[in-house]
């Protein structure tokens, strides 16, 4: 080094400290070819959305620039595990690598990990029926909360496990907690405790692809459940909301729940160009005043064991164990699809006007019949037609057209799924759209079909690519739908934005009918048809 | 933490390079376990480093994982936190050197309610300090006994088995020094040496870890768990002993905090190979620098001078056993390998 850089440093030495820290950082490894620190591109489950004000301090204050992409539990487990996330991003941000990890394949790929913080899945219930049912006072075990589901006392909403975290965190607990082995769960166990897991899933009365979207579902109508399993965060946050009239209690289960980590965690693949970016981001992370400000603003809890948790938070209940083996993890999820959940009434309203002759009405073909078992990734397996489920296809253009309606059998479901691709395969375009006459025979062919079977998740997907232009209007099918009886009120319909559909109208209609829009402009309709399943 | 540790690196630099050292401070990068990431992180140790023109990059990973799935080619040193994992990366990459700068034994962390249950039921003893009684342990094991059938629980009556928290054997060094200590019971209290043994242990092992269901990577994340979310997740959890006594030296403990010695338990010999000349150079500094020595007895590590570590202890009133007598040998590499392997079939 010459005379001319030691001066200089001896200079650097007196300036203030943050201009020492630009010059050290403008050296440090790890930098890009500008010699900025870089940026860490992360794949993250959704409700991590909550940490953006957070992650713009952080990169204010480390020059780390961080990039966020959200993925529902198993997209994003099969993206590791496929190799997929190894180009596109350096770190994941689950709730928890442990499905991940119980993978084979998994383990290689997950390099340095550093927990965040953490939430453990617990029940909400209306401050109410918590007293009714005496949980306000004593924590009850898992297998009275199960009694009680079985018996009718209270309702809850929950999402689905293979979509969100939070769903499957659920699954995982009432599982190891009701099969009372005190070992972690396997096969042979997942058999013997299935009627007591059935009679609990009897009281679910809401699912959802989202924890977001249940809070705001339950927000908007607290009526619908007694309560929600979901993260203690999503709950504290919306009692801290005042959104709802009645707060909920936290019941914590005597015997355990599984708990949210939150592994911010360095994929192998980039541990050697972003390790440095990812030691100042956890560094950042973990600062005390950091864990603090993540702890006052989501509700999670400290990772940090020097930071005092907030009043808010009971005692840490006792952990349960969480499978070791990826394939009882496996089983246990198609156990809760095919055998376990209440079964779901899935109708789906498809434009084949005009306008869907080509490629659209090709696309549309795929992404039915990849819900028919021919897409075998590990999303797609537990995104298939579940066994039980009964599904409904009602094609319209000029007006609706003859349903086809098929009951999944309990075992064996090919011949009604291979019968389901040829109706698929049939489909032919031509003619107008008659977009609202069509929705009210699906909705008069639900309340039909729910009169007979009630004990069904029912909903209906409206897909189509354009306005509607034939039979009834929005107004007309407002005014008809406010008629109906408050339980077919209750059925979501879930538009699919597709070609020049009417966007206004569509948001209208899904806000109308406690639903949500999916948009397959942005994405493919093979996507939005697996994102939709998680809601079904 | 993460702010102020750069910012110390650059004051030290600036600092050597106003002296005129003749040449420039290099980078030097390793791969460690990560119970040595406080260790490397601490401002001082960094400092030490710094006086010698040394700057030390390290990524934290299981021992396990560095001796088999990491790619070592980024590193110039790996440091793994026992001989048999250096041994597996010595016979890979044919490396004769090594450095034991420091060791550790294998303890049980645990909180005082359960401590006291354990020893009405005999499996732990309160002496000098506490002993955890590895043979009565695994016959409860055996049993399969669940916490709530613990006659008279009323501190932990929770419906899981009474399993130590450990972390995954197939990836993590101290769950494969707490194999090495239950696979010296199970045979018998003898090493466990050939096929026939290794057999007949292999089941119980399996259990050991397996109906504990998912196990991390590091022993990090357990003992967090341990220090953060307490008797809640981790009753009982397998650490190194420098893990609770650097816990303790920066007053991480909390009242009720039980620190017990496995008995009989192993030690494990933190051991830093070198991948090329710059790694070499940390693990010679880091056996020979005085500094840096007294600075790792500072981070709860057995270092050479036995008497800073019973100094360091006794100011801390951490109560440690200074001398340990129950002290068994570890496998072969090749007997351990063979056990891990075992379990990891169960896996699956």
């Amino acid at each position: 080094m010459t005379g001319g850089r030691a001066r200089a440093w001896r200079v650097v030495a007196r300036l203030t400290a943050a201009a020492v820290l630009a010059v050290v950082t403008g050296c440090s490894g790890g930098t890009d070819d500008a010699g900025r620190p870089g940026t860490l591109r992360i794949l993250a489950g959704s409700e991590l959305s909550d940490l953006e004000p957070i992650l713009r301090a952080a990169t204010k204050a480390t020059g780390v620039g961080v990039k966020l992409d959200y993925a529902g539990t198993l997209d994003g487990v099969q993206q590791v595990l496929g190799g997929q996330a190894d180009a596109r991003y350096d770190a994941v941000w689950f709730s928890s690598d442990r499905y991940l990890a119980v993978h084979p394949d998994g383990r290689s790929r997950l390099g340095p990990s550093v927990k965040i913080m953490s939430s453990p899945v617990v029940l909400g219930l209306r401050a109410s029926v918590a007293r009714r049912l005496g949980w306000d006072r004593t924590r009850p075990t898992w297998a009275a909360i199960g009694a009680a589901a079985s018996a009718g006392r209270f309702t809850y909403g929950m999402t689905d496990p293979a979509s969100s975290n939070s769903g499957f965190s659920a699954l995982v607990g009432v599982a190891a907690a009701l099969s009372g082995t005190g070992a972690a769960l396997d096969g042979p166990t997942i058999d013997r405790v299935a009627p007591r897991l059935k009679g609990f899933f009897t009281a679910q009365r809401l699912t959802a692809g989202s924890s977001g979207w249940l809070s705001d579902t339950y927000a908007r109508d607290p009526s619908r459940v007694d309560g929600l399993i979901n993260y203690e965060s999503v709950l504290l946050g919306l009692n801290a909301s005042r959104r709802l009239p009645e707060p909920l209690t936290i019941v914590y289960p005597s015997d355990g729940v599984v708990t949210a980590d939150y592994p911010l965690t360095l994929l192998s693949s980039a541990a050697g160009r972003s390790g440095d970016a990812f030691r100042r981001l956890t560094g950042y992370l973990r600062r005390a005043e950091v864990q603090r400000r993540i702890m006052t603003q989501t509700h999670r809890r400290p990772a940090d064991p020097d930071v005092r948790p907030a009043a808010e938070f009971a005692a840490q209940p006792p952990e349960l164990p969480f499978p070791a083996r990826a394939d009882a993890v496996d089983a246990l999820i198609d156990a809760y699809f095919n055998r376990l959940r209440r079964p779901a009434r899935t109708i789906y309203v498809l434009d084949v006007s005009g306008s869907m002759e080509g490629a659209r009405l090709a696309s549309l073909k795929a992404a039915l019949t990849a819900l028919t078992g021919a897409d075998t990734t590990l999303a797609g397996r537990f995104r298939r037609f579940h066994d039980r489920e009964e599904v409904t296809l009602l094609p319209f253009s000029t007006r609706p057209g003859t349903p086809a309606t098929y009951v999944l059998p309990e075992s064996r479901p090919e011949a009604e799924l291979a019968r389901i691709r040829a109706f698929t395969q049939g489909l032919a375009a031509g003619g107008g759209t008659a977009i609202y006459d069509s929705l009210e025979r699906a909705y008069s062919m639900a309340e039909q079909s729910a009169a007979r079977r009630p004990d069904r998740f029912t909903s209906i997907v409206l897909m189509s690519d354009g306005e509607s232009n034939r039979g009834a209007s929005a107004d007309s099918f407002r005014a008809w739908y406010e008629g109906r009886p408050p339980q077919a009120r209750r059925i979501p319909v879930f538009p699919v934005l597709f070609g020049e559909a009417a966007t206004g109208q569509m948001t209208t209609l899904a806000q109308l009918t406690q639903g949500r829009t999916f948009d397959a402009r942005t994405q493919s309709l093979s996507e939005v048809f697996k994102e939709i399943r998680g809601y079904q | 933490m993460a702010l102020a540790g750069v910012l110390a690196i650059g004051v030290v630099i600036a600092i050597v390079e106003g002296r005129g050292s003749s040449h420039g401070t290099i980078t030097i990068r390793g791969v460690i376990g990560s119970e040595k990431q406080a260790f490397f992180g601490d401002p001082q140790v960094r400092e030490a480093f710094a006086r010698k023109g040394v700057r030390v990059e390290v990524d934290p990973a299981g021992s396990r994982q560095i001796a088999t799935s990491i790619d070592l080619a980024r590193y110039d040193f790996a440091f793994p936190s026992s001989a048999p994992a250096a041994d597996r990366i010595q016979q890979a990459r044919r490396i004769t050197m090594r450095y034991t700068p420091f060791s550790s034994p294998m303890v049980i962390a645990t909180f005082q309610p359960i401590a006291d249950l354990l020893a009405r039921e005999g499996v732990a003893r309160h002496g000098a300090t506490w002993t955890f009684d590895m043979s009565r342990y695994l016959r409860l094991v055996a049993r399969r006994t669940r916490w709530d059938q613990v006659p008279n629980n009323t501190a932990y009556p929770v419906r899981k088995d009474i399993l130590v928290s450990t972390t995954d054997p197939r990836s993590s060094n101290s769950a494969a020094m707490y194999l090495a200590i239950a696979s010296y019971v199970a045979n018998g209290d003898t090493v466990v040496r050939g096929g026939a043994a290794e057999r007949k242990v292999l089941p119980l092992l399996s259990g050991l870890f397996l109906d504990q269901g998912y196990t991390e990577n590091t022993t990090e994340g357990p003992f967090e768990d341990y220090l953060s979310l307490g008797m809640g997740k981790t009753p009982l959890v397998c650490a190194y002993e420098a893990q609770f006594v650097d816990a303790g030296v920066r007053g991480r403990l909390r009242p009720g905090m039980v620190l017990m010695y496995p008995s009989p338990t192993v030690q494990s010999a933190h051991t830093l190979v070198p991948l090329d000349a710059k790694g070499d150079r940390v693990g010679r500094l880091l056996t020979t620098d005085p500094e840096l020595q007294r600075l790792a007895a500072q981070h709860g590590f057995r270092t050479a001078d036995p008497a800073r570590f019973a100094k360091l202890t006794a100011d801390h009133r951490i109560p440690v056993a200074t001398d340990l007598i129950d002290v068994v040998d570890v496998p072969s590499y090749d007997t351990l390998e063979h056990l891990l392997d075992g379990v990891a079939k169960s896996y699956g």
